[in-house]
């Protein structure tokens, strides 16, 4: 049953895209109903600076297009019979059917009930309804729809009871917000709940700093990157509620992790690749520079020590365990066509190495590599580790990055970005950033980019394509028809292109070029 | 073992007085100057600080600094260096002065306005002990919301007092706080 109920989301979202006005007259209909861009973009659920781009040219697409364009209907119809404006805020339209009234108005109410002008298929059981839910259109009596068995969740804890008991359809509605594809949920204590009763933490900050700076992009953009730092220490915070470890924010560390003096580093090796291929085949070449979107914000997710490290010594990897390892490197005969996995380090003699690197060696010295011998590790500092730890910071994370780009909201998208790539910035011993003095992890996550870019090249190359250099944290030229290989895209599984440039010249360039006046 | 430890170490048990550990926290955030005083740059960086104003002059004579001010000429302008007894005492009365200095920023930095400073107890290093002797005992937190007392007495380097300042905080972690009158770690920002 509840598959059919999928199918006829499925068909009732496959809709032709509505045509819109013009862009200045989306904002001429919107100013004259007294309405400001947060309260718009929150009732349309995207965030003011992408309404913003909406008013100055940009188009909107898929579900949000239809509810802009729905907004767009709505404040013509009401401005040309110019009635006694009694509503001031769509959000606010009280369907007639619901009695009483809410007992927080507008800030509480994140079911938005409106009227549909035209009736539309009903979400949930087809049938035509008149009116729609956050966007979708549905029967708000469960008598009147037809689709027997619809699962009933229990509704939001975050909505006032008294908002349950005036709308009806508040039960069909989490099943609805996902078109019928299910309900994201997360743990909450022994319950679960939707996932959209949690607060939006990014979303929420960005909204307000948006509407302080009166829809100003560029100043609202300042202001997220300036607090990015203890916006993501309390996202964080956040996402641990509940978490089975605790975050040890300032634990003893040995003497490598500490710094030698005040501006030198300490003694750990990151492996950071810088390698360019010291040869090519004779003639010309396109090279494509390619860029991984987000390198740092994948790297969170990697083994990271839990407690206080502790000291080993001997040849022994133990693999729930997680830390630094002195290892005397192997040697590495495929510096022609690959990087080093452990970068390019000039001093001979073994090395402080991060888990990272650590393992990628060992897999890449087993029976299904064999590249090299296996390092030799004299001693280690370690402590059980988790891959689970920056786990949910990381989703969520991602989450509004992708939710950014999708709407092409580049205020979200600065501030995420800012966001990740200061967190792994000052996780050690920043004065930009004192809650947080886990060198360890520092070095870690670091070297989880690096080792994520190896496997890069390595699959490149594979791939029969030809890595010409490997660079830096996100950084890969290859040669051939690299599209085979790397989706392109925006996101963090996904590859853009950097640049493109050719190397060499053709033979018969060669050749003529001595005959040539020059 | 609800009060202080009376023989710390007899069963091999190693660690440092949470109080020490709250100091060397402390001289961490007040940020001395990096180089040592016995190089000429850590030497004059020092003197620099101690010479700038008549306060700072008068506050390292009331550290130990009592020299001239003829002397206190010859060290700076180079013509003569000071004995390795007074690298000592310009060394002393640097930390001394900079605490001083330092103290009104760190107290206000670390109340918060009241809300408090959360601060890491990270336990004692066990590995030593025979394993029927060895205790459960856990990391654990605590919001310190009054730091006066603790930064007034490290900045008067009063161990003592400085000792009292941090088990009146420390009890409140329960009838167990003695297990936590030594530690490994004790972690804080400000």
């Amino acid at each position: 049953m509840t598959d059919f109920g999928a199918i006829d989301a499925l068909l009732a979202g496959a809709r032709k895209e509505v045509a819109l006005p013009p862009a200045e007259e989306r904002r001429t209909l919107r100013e004259e109903l007294n309405l400001s861009r947060p309260q718009l973009a929150q009732a349309l659920g995207v965030s003011p600076s992408t309404v913003a781009g909406w008013e100055s040219g940009r188009d909107p697409s898929g579900e949000v297009r239809e509810r802009y364009a729905y907004f767009l209907q709505g404040a013509k119809t009401k401005l040309a019979a110019a009635a006694m404006a009694t509503f001031e805020d769509v959000g606010d339209e009280e369907p007639q059917e619901a009695p009483g009234s809410d007992a927080e108005p507008a800030a509480g109410q994140d079911d938005d009930v409106d009227v549909l002008v035209v009736p539309q298929p009903c979400v949930l059981c087809g049938q035509l309804a008149r009116h729609q839910v956050a966007g979708f259109p549905q029967h708000l009596d469960p008598a009147e729809c037809a689709a027997p068995g619809t699962p009933q969740p229990a509704a939001p804890a975050v909505s006032a009871p008294t908002a349950s008991v005036s709308a009806a359809p508040a039960p069909a509605r989490p099943a609805a917000a996902r078109g019928g594809q299910g309900v994201r949920i997360v743990a909450a204590g022994r319950r679960v709940q939707p996932e959209d009763a949690e607060p939006d933490l990014i979303r929420q900050t960005v909204t307000q700093v948006l509407a302080q700076h009166a829809g100003d992009v560029e100043a609202a953009t300042a202001a997220l990157v300036k607090r990015a730092i203890p916006d993501v220490m309390a996202l964080l915070d956040h996402t641990r509620k509940g978490g089975r470890y605790d975050i040890v924010a300032h634990p003893w560390l040995p003497d490598i992790l500490r710094k030698q003096s005040a501006r030198g580093a300490d003694q750990i090796w990151e492996a950071r690749p810088k390698w360019t291929r010291p040869e090519l085949p004779a003639g010309a070449h396109e090279v494509t520079a390619l860029d991984i979107n987000g390198a740092y914000l994948s790297a969170l997710k990697t083994h990271l020590p839990i407690g206080q490290l502790e000291h080993s010594t001997g040849n022994h990897h133990d693999r729930r365990r997680a830390g630094v390892h002195l290892i005397t490197p192997p040697v590495w005969d495929h510096d022609t066509v690959l990087p080093n996995p452990i970068g390019n380090r000039d001093e001979p003699g073994p090395l402080w190495v991060t888990e990272p690197t650590l393992r990628l060696l060992l897999r890449l010295a087993g029976p299904k590599y064999g590249l090299c011998d296996p390092p030799e590790i004299h001693e280690s500092w370690t402590s059980g580790a988790t891959e689970g730890l920056l786990e949910k910071l990381r989703v969520v994370l991602k989450h509004a990055r992708d939710r950014a780009i999708g709407e092409g909201d580049d205020v979200t998208l600065e501030y995420v970005k800012q966001m990740y790539s200061k967190f792994v910035s000052t996780l050690g011993e920043s004065n930009y950033n004192r809650e947080l003095y886990r060198t360890d992890w520092m070095h870690l996550i670091r070297s989880q980019a690096f080792t994520n870019l190896w496997w890069k090249a390595h699959r490149a190359y594979d791939e029969g394509l030809m890595v010409v250099r490997a660079m830096g944290t996100d950084e890969l030229h290859l040669i051939g028809d690299w599209r085979t290989v790397f989706p392109e895209g925006r996101g963090v599984t996904e590859v853009k292109v950097k640049d493109v440039y050719t190397v060499g010249s053709d033979r018969n360039q060669t050749d003529t070029a001595p005959g040539s006046p020059s | 073992m609800p009060e202080r430890n009376i023989e710390f170490g007899k069963y091999g048990a190693r660690g440092l007085k949470g109080h020490e550990a709250v100091a060397r926290q402390l001289d961490a955030l007040a940020g001395y100057i990096a180089t040592p005083v016995t190089a000429r740059r850590g030497l004059m960086a020092r003197l620099h600080y101690l010479t700038r104003t008549d306060h700072a002059r008068a506050a390292a004579r009331a550290a130990g600094l009592t020299v001239t001010d003829r002397t206190l000429r010859a060290w700076l302008d180079g013509a003569r260096s000071p004995s390795r007894k007074n690298l000592e005492r310009i060394e002393q009365a640097y930390r001394t002065v900079r605490r001083e200095n330092v103290a009104r920023y760190l107290t206000a930095r670390l109340n918060r306005e009241g809300r408090g400073t959360r601060v890491e107890i990270h336990p004692l290093n066990q590995s030593q002990v025979d394993r029927p002797r060895q205790r459960v005992v856990e990391f654990r937190t605590l919001n310190v919301r009054r730091w006066d007392r603790i930064v007034a007495a490290w900045a008067a380097d009063d161990d003592r007092a400085l000792d009292d300042a941090w088990i009146d905080q420390v009890v409140d972690l329960g009838s167990q706080w003695g297990q936590y009158e030594y530690v490994t770690n004790v972690g804080f920002a400000a």
